[in-house]
């Protein structure tokens, strides 16, 4: 009971630290870049980023940029989680699953917004970490499981949306069928530390369609007569 | 007994040999363990450890020609120890380094800095034996410089063979041993003390090869993120020069890259191979309409009919091979460069796949894809380009990888070899911003155009599926039931037809949506009259390339690097064009590091008289000469050997032996006008430049023995000269301005690094051609200023 109550304790401490870091880094790299949705930004005022990256690079939680967390994954950057977050709409009573835990940080994202969260990650270490991080935090709504993404959690089909932070080259068919009527799957693509593309896939009436959002709005040719 | 004069010929050659096969094992196991990028970074260390070398004999050159007799066994004891423990002392002492992480942790920049300073020991400490040899043997240089060179030809032969039979990491100890021996040799005459260092050493190489580590792994290495993966088990790690292969099995390593989202089957696992630590594809499973494969976008011209004839160039793993034997193909040419992959997956592969490997519908052909083009006389109803590009894209690290088979040139090869219904066909992941598949699709229609096609639309089908985009060129223009069939087969699996002779605009975006048009009103400027503005407009460039410059994947327009700054930051900007800027600023660090470690210390000693600019020029333009000739004689001898390895070995060795020769030749000339034999060196070449490509074309056909015999009759006589220049300036420098000797060994160990590290920029940028150009002009500045003695 009183472990119980220092990890409350503790939760509760580690939300009001850095406090302004986080207000920053949501006005600076969220808002100005257009995630408005009120739900998304509240979590990410919230969550405390910087207890979710390793000690040594506790300092650059809140910079505009992906961080290395081990084993070759990484946390994504703080506008791409948010980017995530509002196109999949959570929210309480939303269920949504995250193939890819890793540091816990999406998940605690997805779970301050009152949403159910499942989230399954490959490497046991890191699942091992972000389960025992997001207890300490005291992030109830988030149930973890170290497992192969591939064949997604029947157990808690469907799901209203679904997250794939690890993307393989192909897209499992279980968890397209995992997949919630007028449900969203978000997959960001791209190298470790750079998100190029976000995929979306939306299945309507039993139909997949896929839409690739970027992240980064690029204007890729002028004619002459528009210089 | 072998006299003392002899003992350092041997001597000499011996660690010459052992610091070039160090090298080469060093560029595999940092490829392999990081990046291939790090060849830079090797060959660099290697000059810089020369430079160094010349720089503090120069400096302490009485001392230590006073102290010879002890000092060249301990040299060579501490070059054996420092290269044999080279390994073990990076990875275990600093941790290693982790490039991937070099541009958002100034750690890993330190750690890289200390892994460099460690691997130039070795390279110093072996350089300043050589260096003080030729400082005591000033008047029979030639001879000493023909050990130098002769053991470092042989040292490149060793090498490869070393990384053919064992593991790279296993190489180095080997290789210490080498520089043992050297130092054996001039033991008599020394200290007790020497001798004692002497065995000491020899137990630490001992004790370094019985441990030697496994290698460790770049985090964000791919066959690192396979082993990582739970119940991950190594089905094999066999050496080769062309590159170490690994397969790896792992329950959950799946092999169905690009499946339609349509696809409810099983993703069957299969084993994935690396080569040098980088995914090359996963072994073949399925077989028939249950390989998701035919789900994906690369089973398009399976779409159009049954090919009876099938050529798969760059086949790798072979699941395309695969495809072809399941949808029907009567016969498939496979051809695959790496020859022991082939021979591993014919004969320790699954069943499953060494059935592909083994079929007897399938022939292999193990040399480059280009060279079987050019040396091929057959016709076939489908051609398959191996992937481009990586999922998510590659953050341009491939920028300085030479893609032959993206060419201008390699594609009208492909298309000459069509049947009269034939078709070619490629694939490649969308990236954004788009790059890839537009430079794809403008080398197919200037292609088509240079074929006489005048409407290229006509013959051009393309699908996209929610990751990959694959083109399917015709040699004839789509019939109306061949556009059906592409329309059937990309509406049963959730794809969209992207260019097809009568599209409708809106086709484009049924099942796989972009946020805006511009992949669709780049294509259609592509194809249609606005095509020269958009190469010249785009932020990337998309230009079809040539074999002159065969970078495919070198999309950077240096006018637009503040514009993508702006657009995705400063930090971000490494991640989108890597390659280049990995490059850029390795040039410009190592041109730094020549500098302050060559040429600054270097004024500190006593003027000569006034022949320092002279000096300058002279073996300056020998330095950057010598290397750009080499790299670029090896890129044109990698098409013609149809090997990269084998034509990297026979360029390297043909011109260092032809080169020892030369300099042992000079003992019997006279050496007031050395300048003459850099005149004759560049007249050589710039007969290379403008002979060499069409005598390569012509004799293309031969069989591989006269093709090797022809090679080697053509460099020699460039090699022996390219040999004299350095050794007769260094006695002209003995007889007339000895005090300038450091000076000239400094100036040439520095420009040789800038070289080196510029080389493959100025390629990239001008081509090789110009490269072999700028080398001739390098040998020809010596005679400008007609350095001789006064």
């Amino acid at each position: 009971m009183l472990c119980l109550v220092l990890l409350l304790c503790h939760g509760a401490v580690a939300s009001s630290e850095r406090e302004e870091e986080r207000e920053a880094m949501v006005k600076e790299q969220v808002l100005a870049r257009g995630v408005k949705d009120p739900t998304t930004l509240a979590a990410m005022r919230t969550v405390p980023r910087h207890l979710f990256v390793p000690g040594s690079m506790s300092h650059q939680a809140y910079q505009d940029r992906p961080l290395p967390i081990g084993h070759g994954q990484t946390i994504s950057q703080p506008f791409i989680v948010a980017f995530m977050t509002e196109i999949i709409k959570p929210g309480p009573g939303r269920k949504i699953l995250e193939i890819g835990t890793g540091s816990g940080y999406q998940a605690a994202i997805l779970a301050a917004t009152g949403a159910q969260v499942y989230s399954i990650e490959i490497i046991p270490q890191l699942a091992d970490s972000a389960a025992v991080l997001l207890k300490q935090l005291g992030f109830t709504h988030v149930e973890t499981r170290s497992a192969d993404g591939y064949y997604g959690w029947k157990e808690h089909a469907p799901f209203d949306a679904i997250i794939v932070t690890a993307a393989a080259e192909f897209i499992p068919p279980p968890l397209i069928e995992q997949l919630a009527e007028s449900g969203l799957m978000v997959i960001p693509v791209g190298s470790p530390f750079f998100v190029q593309t976000l995929m979306l896939i939306q299945k309507r009436d039993g139909k997949t369609i896929s839409t690739s959002l970027m992240p980064v709005r690029f204007v890729p040719f002028k004619r002459a007569d528009e210089e | 007994m072998i006299g003392l004069c002899n003992r350092k010929h041997l001597s000499l050659a011996l660690v010459s040999a052992a610091l070039l096969a160090f090298q080469i094992a060093l560029l595999q196991i940092l490829a392999t363990s990081q990046w291939h990028h790090f060849a830079y970074l090797v060959i660099s260390i290697a000059l810089l450890g020369f430079g160094a070398a010349g720089t503090l004999l120069a400096l302490t050159r009485r001392w230590m020609t006073a102290r010879q007799a002890q000092l060249l066994p301990l040299l060579l004891c501490c070059c054996a120890v420092t290269l044999a423990g080279s390994l073990t002392m990076t990875q275990s002492l600093f941790g290693g380094f982790d490039s991937f992480l070099l541009f958002v942790d100034i750690g890993e920049v330190l750690k890289l800095s200390a892994v460099a300073l460690l691997l130039l020991l070795p390279f110093t400490c072996g350089a300043l034996t050589i260096g003080l040899i030729f400082t005591l043997e000033t008047e029979r240089i030639g001879s000493y410089y023909f050990a130098n060179m002769f053991g470092s030809g042989l040292g490149c032969l060793l090498g490869l063979a070393g990384l053919s039979l064992l593991l790279p990491q296993q190489l180095p100890p080997c290789f210490g041993f080498l520089a043992l021996a050297a130092a054996a040799l001039l033991l008599p005459g020394s200290r007790p003390a020497t001798r004692v260092v002497l065995v000491l050493s020899l137990a630490l190489v001992t004790i370094f090869l019985v441990q030697a580590t496994e290698l460790e792994l770049s985090q964000y290495k791919d066959l690192r993120r396979a082993l990582d993966l739970p119940g991950a088990t190594l089905l094999a790690n066999q050496p080769a020069a062309a590159g170490q292969i690994h397969i790896v099995d792992a329950p959950v390593l799946r092999g169905a890259e690009g499946v339609s989202l349509n696809w409810s089957g099983e993703m069957p696992q299969a084993p994935a191979v690396f080569i040098n630590g980088d995914s090359i594809g996963s072994l073949p499973q399925t077989a028939g309409g249950d390989s998701p494969r035919n789900a994906s976008t690369f089973a398009l011209p399976y779409a159009l009919g049954i090919p009876l004839r099938v050529l798969v160039l760059d086949a790798g793993t072979g699941v395309d091979v695969a495809m072809a034997i399941d949808r029907g193909a009567e016969t498939v040419v496979a051809v695959e460069a790496h020859k022991p992959l082939v021979e591993l997956l014919r004969t320790a592969a699954p069943t499953r796949v060494s059935q592909i490997f083994n079929n007897p519908r399938v022939t292999w052909q193990t040399l480059v894809s280009r060279t079987w083009l050019a040396r091929d006389q057959q016709q076939y109803d489908l051609i398959i380009l191996p992937k481009v590009g990586g999922f998510g894209g590659n953050a341009g690290l491939f920028a300085l990888h030479e893609q032959p088979l993206l060419t201008r040139e390699a594609l009208q090869q492909a298309w000459s070899k069509l049947s009269p219904q034939g078709l070619l066909t490629v694939t490649s992941w969308v990236d954004y911003p788009v790059r890839t598949s537009l430079r794809l699709l403008a080398t197919l229609v200037e292609t088509l155009e240079e074929a006489g096609v005048t409407t290229p639309q006509d013959r051009i089908a393309a699908v996209r599926s929610w990751g990959t985009l694959t083109f399917c060129v015709k040699r004839t223009p789509y019939t109306k039931a061949e556009l059906a069939a592409i329309r059937s087969f990309a509406k049963r699996w959730a794809f969209d037809p992207v260019l097809l002779p009568d599209l409708h605009p809106e086709e484009r975006q049924r099942f796989n949506r972009l946020q805006d048009d511009s992949l669709f009103q780049l294509f259609d400027a592509v194809l249609g009259p606005e095509r020269a503005q958009l190469y010249n407009n785009y932020a990337f460039r998309i230009k079809p390339v040539d074999d002159e410059q065969p970078f495919f994947s070198q999309f950077l327009r240096w006018s637009q690097v503040n514009a993508l700054i702006n657009l995705y930051g400063q930090r971000n900007l490494p991640f989108i064009e890597l390659g280049m800027l990995v490059a850029v600023l390795a040039a410009g660090v190592l041109s730094l590091l020549a500098t302050l470690l060559i040429l600054l210390p270097l004024t500190r000693l006593p003027k000569g008289s006034g022949t320092h600019w002279q000096v300058l020029i002279y073996f300056g333009g020998l330095g950057v000469g010598y290397m750009w000739t080499e790299l670029a004689l090896i890129h044109r001898f990698v098409l013609y050997l149809g090997h990269p390895v084998y034509a990297t070995a026979l360029v390297v060795a043909v011109l260092l032996i032809g080169s020892a020769t030369g300099s042992a030749l000079t003992g019997r000339f006279r050496v007031c006008r050395p300048w003459r034999w850099t005149a004759a060196t560049s007249s050589i070449l710039l007969l290379y430049v403008v002979l060499l490509g069409m005598l390569l074309e012509t004799t293309l056909p031969l069989a591989m023995p006269l093709r090797t015999a022809l090679a080697v009759l053509v460099l020699a006589p460039a090699a022996v000269i390219m040999g004299m220049p350095f050794p007769l300036g260094l006695r002209l420098l003995n007889q007339a301005h000895r005090a300038e000797i450091p000076w000239a060994w400094g100036i040439n160990s520095c420009l040789s690094v800038v070289g080196a590290a510029l080389a493959t920029l100025l390629a990239v940028e001008f081509g090789y051609s110009l490269l072999l150009l700028l080398a001739a002009t390098a040998y020809l500045l010596p005679t400008t200023i007609r350095f001789r003695v006064s």
